[in-house]
């Protein structure tokens, strides 16, 4: 499978006062088109921050990250927007739709922004394909509020989905639902890399959610401290990650 | 209990943006009361200076209401009466001057004829030249130092007086400070001895006596003797406290007005407190629900909110006193520009000074206790959750609303002009109540309108405008807040519009419809009908109608009217005046034959007088005259404070006392005006009449009434001023709000660029939304404000352009408005925002 996303000894360091963090101290890795990718690691081991950085959403201090062949460490806040616009999705831990939105508006954001109108033609199929996608059909005309902590998150991953992005990062996406919930909307992430060639990336501290993943990238102190291949699998078991995480001592 | 106070200063500090536009505002607000309370008091010492010039140390004044004046048996009288230690008697009128050796006078001048033994010892006259005139009958004058700077004339010039009397060469001996003894002369006075003047003018009366009392006597005792005695002439007597009352009632409008406008800002101002407060006390709930769970009760966060109004309060009231010195220096000139009222620079008070702070102070507390007491609700849970309810804090704020709308009422009354009365008081209040009902219906309009002018925005930024039209529409009652300060500045402005386009138009329209002429003749002193005047003119080729006009004081059940002796049949062959009721040729036929009178509407029901009703007049000498109202006509010649009863030249003459004509109008035979005008003009000079065309009249009028509301418009600019600054405060609240929301659409793909053209778009709509409702409003103020007033009769129209400029205005002020928010929002993190909890 060709490579999507690279990164070459990113770097990052924040200065908040006086003294300064080394988020990242020099990280590398490649992700494959169609792969399921996991990061994991305790809070402050910098997955965020990579996530942030492989997504454009910041600049590394020192590094590159290529995402479909496009060195994002070069582009301007503009063409990295754009970038980020056509070639990623994002799903978050909290707020990630538009309150005044309803189901629909809120996943045919990204076309409005662009300029086109998600009302019409392919891009109304696309909307209403990924609603089927996240099962949330009949509830097109709800607003967040009126929807739970899980329908939302998975209108959000229909969201991210539905310019069929090159790549889906999703930070901590089920750090905020229930055990049963975040299940659900696991199937759906993996659902849509199994069965539609989706590449995602995930941040998680869960092993049940890194258990999806192909594989899992393990961080500790601003550093990929190993990698763990799970391979493409029915069954999300998470035996042999947490059999692996404590062979590592994590 | 004060253990928060250096929290709430540190949460000030925190927002340094904020509460700098924050104190702006009010320092905008207490700026503009102080400059009204400033103006009020350099028109009102104005007026008193007046007076004091007027009347001097006068006790009471007999003034002659006809203009042949009061007789020599009436000075004779004033001065038999007992009680009356001193009667100066005086006669002005006016007339235009020669030069020795033959220049043009400038422009006509006063000629006050006194008697230079009595009236120094009622009146100062100080001289910055020269010496006083010495005895009656002697050849001299005094010329005020205007008349001389203006005229080029010194100590020693010589000049001719030419009435209708002989002309009189005299010999200028002194110079008297400034613009002299008159109020209304335009600072060019010439001041004789009485028995020249009597000369000049051929006259032997005089325009009034002013009288000092036997010290240790009541003028009112004396007042009820010259009643008695004075049966000869009709006469007006006053006191010195009746002239103020005159003098302050023709400046009571306009500081009626101005006063108006400064409560108006100081509502705005308010309004600014009010919703930084909330904004800041919704903001902060966590942080007073972490207080309250560490242990502070709520007088301490009572406190806590309250100091932090006490800082803004003290700074913008401190700040406001700067801006409302300058800003009142700005307004004085205006007033004095405009001459819409005597105006010298204030003496200010401690007092005055001390009373715009504490209303500053006192108006930004009243402002402060709803989100300060909203504030003690917060409970420790509340800081655990992630929006408090919207419902309750919309009820709130409204409802406060009217708290902070009667606390500036009740303020704006204390601080009331004096002169102005209760009627204009009652119309302000009116007018200031429907600001309010506006502002308080106005969420009930804002989902619609915003979907209404939003459209326009649909066709190019369909996301932007869903996305500004729903937060707008998220939270109706902050937005009515902020929108509601524009919305009340942008009224004053259309009202105030309103009131000044009708009345320019009012003013052309009538006097095309009340003169029967193209062109006026103005003579400075009475035209007899018998003079050749009225023949000469009608001689000149091209020129057909000439008809004789005069305006003068009438009184009737012991009020003053405004009056018009006028030609019926000259007025019937020209086809003027709109009649409501009688028969227009009976009417004007009546005028000519004596014993009737036609009235305009409003004057009309404001007597409660009808056609066939009679007019019952008495004379001095038990004269008595009943005039039948022959007719009521829409609008009647304009008067000095109302509409002219028109009467007839022979009641005129006869019965009221008038001499001659003060004006004619003038008909060019059609097609003829351009080829006729300049010959006319010539011929009118020579006859010393000053022509105008009816244009220019009507030019002058809208331009000295456009002058006026220029200047009301510029100050209701201000509270459109603040209303931009709540503009800038909220919307800015409205982005940190929405900070995660932004992050979103950033993470999504938006650009800064994006971001920051929705918040312009709300801004947009915010703004015209504001205008809609503001226009709304102005067009209901300014109808308010003409039909509680008084005189005239006004239809209102809506003023189309203003109208217009307010919409743009509106949406400018808050695009600009959202400038800051705008790049704020286009610079928040997406990391932050989505990390933000």
């Amino acid at each position: 499978m060709p490579t999507i996303l690279q990164a070459r000894d990113l770097t990052k360091l924040y200065q908040p006062g006086m003294t300064s963090v080394d988020a990242l101290r020099g990280v590398s890795l490649d992700i494959q088109e169609g792969e399921f990718v996991a990061l994991m690691g305790p809070s402050g081991s910098g997955k965020s921050t990579l996530l942030q950085l492989l997504g454009g959403l910041d600049q590394p201090s020192s590094g590159d990250v290529i995402l479909a062949g496009q060195q994002i460490s070069r582009l301007s806040e503009d063409q990295a927007t754009r970038l980020r616009r056509s070639e990623t999705g994002f799903v978050f831990q909290f707020f990630n739709l538009i309150p005044l939105l309803d189901v629909t508006e809120n996943i045919g954001l990204p076309f409005r922004i662009a300029g086109q109108n998600p009302n019409k033609g392919e891009l109304k199929t696309r909307i209403a394909d990924v609603i089927d996608l996240v099962d949330l059909k009949g509830k097109e005309r709800h607003k967040p509020d009126q929807l739970s902590a899980g329908e939302q998150q998975r209108v959000a991953v229909a969201r991210a989905l539905v310019t069929r992005p090159a790549i889906l990062f999703a930070d901590e996406p089920t750090g905020n639902l229930d055990y049963h919930t975040g299940l659900e909307l696991l199937d759906a992430l993996w659902a849509s890399c199994h069965d539609r060639g989706q590449t995602v990336v995930l941040v998680t501290h869960d092993s049940k959610a890194a258990a999806y993943a192909d594989r899992v990238l393990v961080m500790n102190d601003g550093r990929i401290h190993d990698q763990i291949v799970l391979g493409r699998r029915e069954t999300h078991e998470t035996g042999p990650l947490i059999a692996r995480l404590a062979q590592l001592g994590l | 209990m004060l253990a928060l106070v250096p929290l709430a200063w540190r949460s000030l500090t925190a927002r340094r943006v904020r509460t700098l536009l924050t104190v702006i505002g009010i320092a905008l607000g207490v700026g503009m009361l102080y400059a009204s309370l400033a103006t009020s008091l350099g028109i009102e010492q104005a007026v008193d200076r007046t007076v004091l010039e007027m009347i001097g140390r006068a006790d009471l004044r007999v003034a002659a209401f006809e203009e042949q004046g009061l007789s020599e048996a009436s000075v004779a009288a004033i001065r038999a009466t007992p009680g009356v230690a001193l009667a100066a008697p005086s006669l002005e009128r006016r007339l235009y001057v020669r030069r020795a050796g033959g220049g043009t006078a400038a422009g006509p001048v006063t000629v006050l004829g006194i008697d230079p033994v009595l009236n120094p010892q009622v009146h100062d006259m100080p001289l910055v030249n020269g010496s006083a005139i010495t005895s009656a009958g002697e050849p001299s004058a005094l010329i005020t130092e205007r008349l001389a700077r203006e005229d080029g004339y010194g100590i020693g010039s010589e000049l001719t007086l030419q009435a209708a009397g002989e002309p009189m060469k005299i010999k200028i001996v002194g110079i008297v400070a400034g613009d002299g003894p008159i109020n209304g002369a335009a600072g060019r006075t010439v001041i004789v001895a009485i028995g020249l003047a009597h000369k000049v003018f051929a006259a032997t009366g005089v325009t009034r006596v002013d009288i000092r009392v036997v010290d240790g006597t009541s003028p009112t005792t004396v007042t009820a003797a010259l009643t008695s005695r004075l049966t000869a002439d009709p006469y007006v007597l006053s006191t010195p406290p009746d002239l103020e009352a005159s003098l302050r009632a023709t400046t009571a409008d306009f500081q009626a007005t101005l006063a108006m406008i400064a409560a108006v800002s100081l509502f705005v101002g308010a309004f600014l407190v009010f919703n930084t407060l909330s904004l800041t006390v919704i903001e902060r709930s966590r942080e007073v629900g972490l207080l309250r769970a560490a242990g502070a009760t709520r007088l301490q966060v009572l406190w806590y909110v309250m100091s932090g109004a006490m800082v803004l309060g003290v700074l913008g009231s401190l700040l406001g006193l700067g801006t409302g010195a300058a800003l009142g220096s700005l307004v004085g000139m205006g007033v004095q520009a405009t001459g819409a009222a005597p105006y010298e620079q204030p003496r200010l008070s401690a007092e005055t000074v001390a009373i715009a702070a504490w209303i500053g102070l006192f108006v930004t507390l009243v402002a402060a206790l709803e989100p300060a007491w909203r504030a003690t609700r917060i409970t420790a849970i509340e800081s655990l959750r992630l929006r408090i309810d919207p419902g309750s804090a919309r009820r709130a704020r409204l409802r406060w609303l009217v708290v902070i709308f009667v606390s500036v009422g009740a303020v704006g009354l204390l601080a009331w002009p004096r002169a102005a009365g209760d009627l204009m008081a009652l119309r302000s209040l009116a007018v200031y109540g429907l600001l309010l009902v506006a502002t308080i219906l106005s969420p009930l309009f804002i989902a619609p309108l915003a979907r209404i002018v939003g459209l326009p925005f649909v066709v190019l930024m369909r996301l932007d405008e869903r996305l500004a039209r729903g937060s707008l529409s998220r939270d109706r009652s902050r937005t009515a807040l902020t929108m509601g300060a524009l919305s009340v500045g942008l009224a004053m402005i259309v009202a105030i519009g309103g009131v000044a386009q009708e009345a320019r138009a009012t003013a052309t329209a009538w006097l095309a419809n009340v003169i029967p002429g193209d062109e006026i003749a103005t003579s400075i002193r009475p035209v007899g009908l018998g003079e050749p005047v009225t023949v000469a003119l009608k001689a000149i080729p091209g020129v057909g109608s000439v008809t004789p006009i005069a305006t003068f004081d009438i009184a009737f059940r012991g009020v003053r009217l405004d009056a018009a002796a006028v030609v019926g049949a000259d007025f019937l062959s020209d086809n003027r005046l709109s009649f409501e009721e009688g028969s227009r040729s009976d009417a004007l036929n009546g005028l000519d034959t004596g014993g009737s009178a036609i009235l305009a509407r409003s004057t009309a029901d404001r007597l409660g007088l009808r056609v066939g009703s009679t007019m019952a007049f008495t004379g001095g000498a038990g004269k008595a005259l009943n005039l039948r109202v022959a007719g009521i006509v829409e609008r009647s010649i304009p008067g000095r404070s109302g509409e002219t009863v028109l009467v007839g030249w022979t009641d005129a003459t006869g019965f009221f006392g008038i001499d001659g004509a003060d004006f004619f109008a003038v008909r060019y035979l059609p097609g003829r005006q351009a080829s006729t005008q300049g010959a006319f003009e010539d011929a009118a000079r020579s006859l010393a009449l000053e022509p105008a065309t009816l244009n220019r009249v009507q030019g002058a009028v809208t331009d000295a009434l456009g002058r006026v509301f220029g200047l009301f418009d510029a100050l209701a600019l201000i509270a459109v001023l603040i209303a931009a600054l709540g503009i800038v405060n909220t919307l800015s609240m409205s982005v940190l709000e929405r900070v995660r929301e932004l992050g979103i659409l950033r993470a999504t793909g938006m650009t800064g660029r994006q971001v920051a053209r929705m918040v312009m778009v709300e801004a947009g709509i915010l703004g015209l939304v504001g205008s809609v409702i503001g226009i709304g409003t102005g067009l209901a103020a300014g109808a308010m404000m003409m039909g509680l007033g008084t005189g005239f009769r006004i239809a209102f129209e809506p003023p189309w352009l203003i109208m217009g400029l307010a919409v743009a205005l509106g949406f400018l002020v808050s695009m600009a408005a959202a400038y800051y928010p705008a790049r704020l929002a286009s610079r928040i993190s997406i990391i932050r925002a989505v990390q933000f909890e």
